[in-house]
């Protein structure tokens, strides 16, 4: 068996009464794209906030690479090799987005080794690879949210991280900004990057990821390739609810009938 | 390290230029021989040193402590102890304040650097008012009374001593704002749950600026033990040692190099000015002046001149915070 | 309401001081100036927040910290300019009359100060648990924006909670300059100890602030008898201080939001 890479083994988290998450495991290889999906409040960004190990989990753990995530200071896991975005992105409004960047590229993963202009050097790099380029100069609270959302994306980048993970990066773009994202997630993976997205929107997990995790309700309830998650009944019923589920599973059998009948009459 | 626009997080270059030279050019100021003079600028330049100090935590790191005085007070105390105890050398003693200061910033920071922002305000004030209670407690301390300090027979050279504390304070203000310890603090400021997770340390970094804050203050006061013969309870923990410092660095620009000194500068020329026309009721225009300052310049004079719109983007400006 | 209030000793002040104007001129009650006090204080507390604080009410805490500050500053000067600084005292007739309760003797003041205070703080209770508006207090601490939505005039709101805290404060210091005289600065030592109780109670909590009050009067006297009386401070900011730490919700309150 090959070494593993990034997993999450039995994780869950508990906040006083609620259990966020129950028991979740699953595996990420190297160089994959996972889409973690899964309705409102079923444990998404809680599981985000495990792996990155902003949380520690009540039970269970996550490794990668060997070391246990839980086991290390917040400000030491980028110094592994993972950085994230946030949901609700967090930019520092005061000042401009080059700094924004730069101070990820003095304190990630290389930091100690760069010097501040080779930060502000490599903030450039990156800035130019996510379109911000025209608004370096600018301070980040005159930002528009796609941009805000790039900024998150350079900022993590400049951690120098092997695994990248994006929490609902998509929220609130349209059509067109959408696409461009998936662009970007798609030139990550070229560069060898792993990342794992939680996203709401199902088009873009479809097109872009290699395996789809589900959770519902804190625990995975499906685990595989894209096409292959959307068609199990179970995630069917954790989206759309059960009579839906139901009536779904009547028309498979229906059509399974028909085409049976067919058969028989051919 | 070039910073990324003009200034980067120093606020502005060339006040900070027109400040160093300032500084060389008081050099001079004993060479004058005049009393009054040497006493005033002396008095600028410890508030100074005490405003870039609480400056580097609360405007750079954002965590705005109400206690700096604590700092101060131990300053003066180690120096007057010091002093009775065969080391009347103000060279010797201020350093020593400095060191004791910082090594209680450093322990005090662990358990209260953690508390939130309000929380953190009023600790820091309670501590300042403990620390003034155990003192005047203390035998060894002077209790209530104070501790006298015999002044050497070369008075100018406590004038020298202030100068030394403030040109280290503006100095090392300088150094962390070109540097990437200042970008550390600033992301702090910002935000600090985003700072941890791009990697600084940030227990480390506010643990650090405190300390560093602390021996600027430290310094002051050590200076001041000497430089006033006397000290006491009141006089080394007093509010408006405590405020005013922090009154100049909002009036001069907050979180800037050169802001504190700005500020230091004009609100000593605003206090002698009613001191000499209203000594009864000066202390009652501080309060105008601290309320007016507080309502028409949140930010500070450095930052007025880059407010875009004139007056109505200032007057704009001023109603963004109102409810 | 996330305002740290460093007037509120001057407001304590003030009460006591309106107090001992109507008593030595119109020879009323110090007890019958404390529903007085607290009208005069609450409304001077709510022009206060209308008009002027209100319009940093959304910056950071520095400028609210330091704008009461001003404020306390001019008002004490105020004071000190009008009264002088010589400690003054209110003296009705049954000042020092006392009765026993077994072997306890207890000073007929001090015993009515304490239903007073009870009294109050019961009223407060009520009317902030019942009312509209306090509900409407209520609802603007846990969310300004929401509040807004749903029609509440916040900066109404705002204006009637810093009258709300002036007025107890004009009322507490009727009660303070009854027992222990006054002059202007007889309000600063209760900055600090009023945010420890409140911490120590749990912030949002006004039963947390009684409790609060009765667990710090029982620390501080304990500290005094056996630490030594002069370090009343340490003895705040320690207990102050271990409550933060250990459980910052206080004794009865929710987590501030």
């Amino acid at each position: 068996m090959s070494a593993k890479y990034l997993s999450v083994d039995n994780v869950s988290m508990r906040f006083g009464g609620l259990l966020a998450l129950d028991g979740v495991s699953f595996e990420i290889e190297r160089g994959s794209i996972v889409g973690l999906i899964g309705p409102n409040g079923s444990g998404k960004t809680t599981m985000m906030n495990v792996v990155s190990g902003v949380y520690k989990p009540s039970g269970g753990s996550v490794t990668f690479e060997g070391t246990r995530i839980g086991r290390v200071a917040t400000h030491d896991v980028c110094k592994l090799g993972i950085a994230r975005t946030f949901q609700v992105v967090k930019p520092f409004v005061n000042l401009t987005v080059r700094e924004n960047v730069a101070v990820g590229a003095m304190y990630g993963r290389y930091g100690a080794k760069r010097r501040g202009s080779a930060a502000f050097a490599r903030a450039d790099e990156l800035l130019e690879f996510v379109g911000l380029a025209r608004v370096a100069g600018r301070p980040a609270s005159e930002l528009t949210i796609p941009d805000r959302k790039r900024l998150e994306v350079a900022k993590a980048l400049a951690l120098d991280p092997e695994v990248l993970l994006l929490d609902e990066v998509m929220a609130g773009l349209n059509h067109s900004e959408v696409d461009e994202a998936l662009e970007l997630v798609r030139a990550l993976k070229a560069r060898g990057l792993t990342i794992v997205i939680v996203e709401h929107l199902m088009k873009a997990i479809m097109s872009v990821s290699t395996t789809v995790i589900v959770l519902a309700e804190g625990k995975k309830i499906a685990e595989g390739p894209p096409l292959e998650v959307t068609q199990s009944p179970q995630v069917i019923e954790a989206y759309l609810g059960s009579r839906f589920a139901i009536r779904h599973a009547a028309e498979r059998a229906r059509s399974a009938l028909r085409q049976a009948q067919d058969d028989i009459s051919k | 390290m070039k910073a990324a626009r003009a200034g980067g997080i120093t606020g502005s270059p060339r006040a900070a230029l027109a400040i160093a030279a300032l500084l060389v050019v008081a050099l001079g100021v004993p060479l004058l021989h005049n009393g009054y003079y040497e006493n005033l600028v002396r008095g600028i330049l410890m508030f100074s040193a005490m405003s870039l100090g609480w400056n580097l935590l609360g405007g750079y790191a954002g965590y705005v402590s109400f206690g700096n005085v604590v700092y101060f007070g131990i300053g003066a105390y180690v120096s007057a102890y010091l002093a009775n105890h065969g080391w009347a050398n103000v060279w010797v003693d201020v350093p020593a304040g400095m060191i004791v200061a910082a090594l209680f910033a450093i322990l005090l920071g662990l358990p209260i650097l953690r508390l939130e922002g309000h929380y953190f305000g009023i600790a820091t004030l309670g501590i300042a008012l403990a620390v003034q209670e155990l003192i005047a407690n203390t035998d060894a301390l002077g209790n209530g009374s104070g501790l006298t300090v015999t002044q050497a027979a070369w008075f100018s050279q406590y004038y020298y001593a202030m100068w030394a504390v403030c040109a280290y304070a503006f100095g090392l203000t300088w150094l962390v704002a070109t540097s990437k310890f200042g970008y550390a603090l600033v992301a702090i400021r910002e935000n600090e749950d985003a700072a941890a997770v791009l990697g600084i340390d940030v227990t480390r970094a506010k643990i650090a600026a405190w300390a560093l804050c602390a021996t600027m203050a430290a310094g002051a006061g050590g200076v001041f033990a000497f430089s006033n013969g006397f000290i006491d309870p009141p006089t080394a923990f007093g509010l408006e040692d405590n405020v005013f410092p922090i009154v100049m660095a909002l009036l001069g620009g907050v979180g800037t190099v050169a802001g504190p000194v700005v500020g230091a500068l004009i609100l000593t020329a605003i206090n002698e000015t009613l001191w000499s026309h209203f000594p009864q009721i000066h202390t009652l225009f501080f309060g105008v002046v601290i309320v007016l300052v507080v309502l028409f310049l949140p930010r500070g004079l450095l930052f007025l001149a880059g407010v875009k719109g004139g007056w109505r983007g200032f007057v704009r400006g001023l109603s963004a915070y109102r409810v | 309401m996330n305002i740290i209030n460093l007037a509120h000793g001057a407001y304590l002040m003030m009460g006591a001081y309106l107090s001992y104007v109507l008593f030595t001129s119109l020879h009323v009650d110090p007890f019958l100036s404390v529903p007085i006090a607290f009208a005069v204080m609450f409304g001077f507390g709510f022009l206060v927040q209308k008009y002027v604080i209100n319009f940093v009410v959304r910056a950071p805490m520095l400028t609210t910290f330091l704008l009461t500050f001003g404020l306390s500053l001019l008002l004490v000067n105020i004071a000190l300019v009008i009264f002088h600084g010589d400690s003054k005292a209110v003296a009705p007739a049954y000042t020092g009359s006392h009765f026993d309760l077994g072997p306890v003797t207890i000073g007929w003041t001090k015993f009515w100060t304490l239903l007073v205070a009870l009294a109050v703080t019961g009223v407060v209770q009520l009317w902030l648990s019942r009312s509209r508006t306090g509900r409407a207090i209520r609802a603007t601490a846990l969310d300004i924006g929401a509040a807004q939505l749903s029609g509440v005039r916040v900066a109404n709101i705002y204006a009637i909670v810093y009258g709300l805290g002036a007025g107890l404060a004009g009322a507490a210091g009727v009660l303070v300059g009854l027992n222990q005289g006054l002059n202007p600065s007889m309000g600063d030592p209760y900055i600090i100890d009023a945010f420890v109780v409140c911490v120590l109670g749990g912030l949002g909590s006004v039963q947390g602030a009684l409790v609060g009050g009765l667990v710090f009067g029982i620390v501080e006297a304990l500290g005094s008898q056996f630490i030594g009386s002069g370090l009343q401070d340490a003895v705040a900011l320690g207990v102050f201080l271990i409550v933060l730490i250990v459980r910052p919700t206080g004794i009865m309150g929710r987590a501030l939001v």
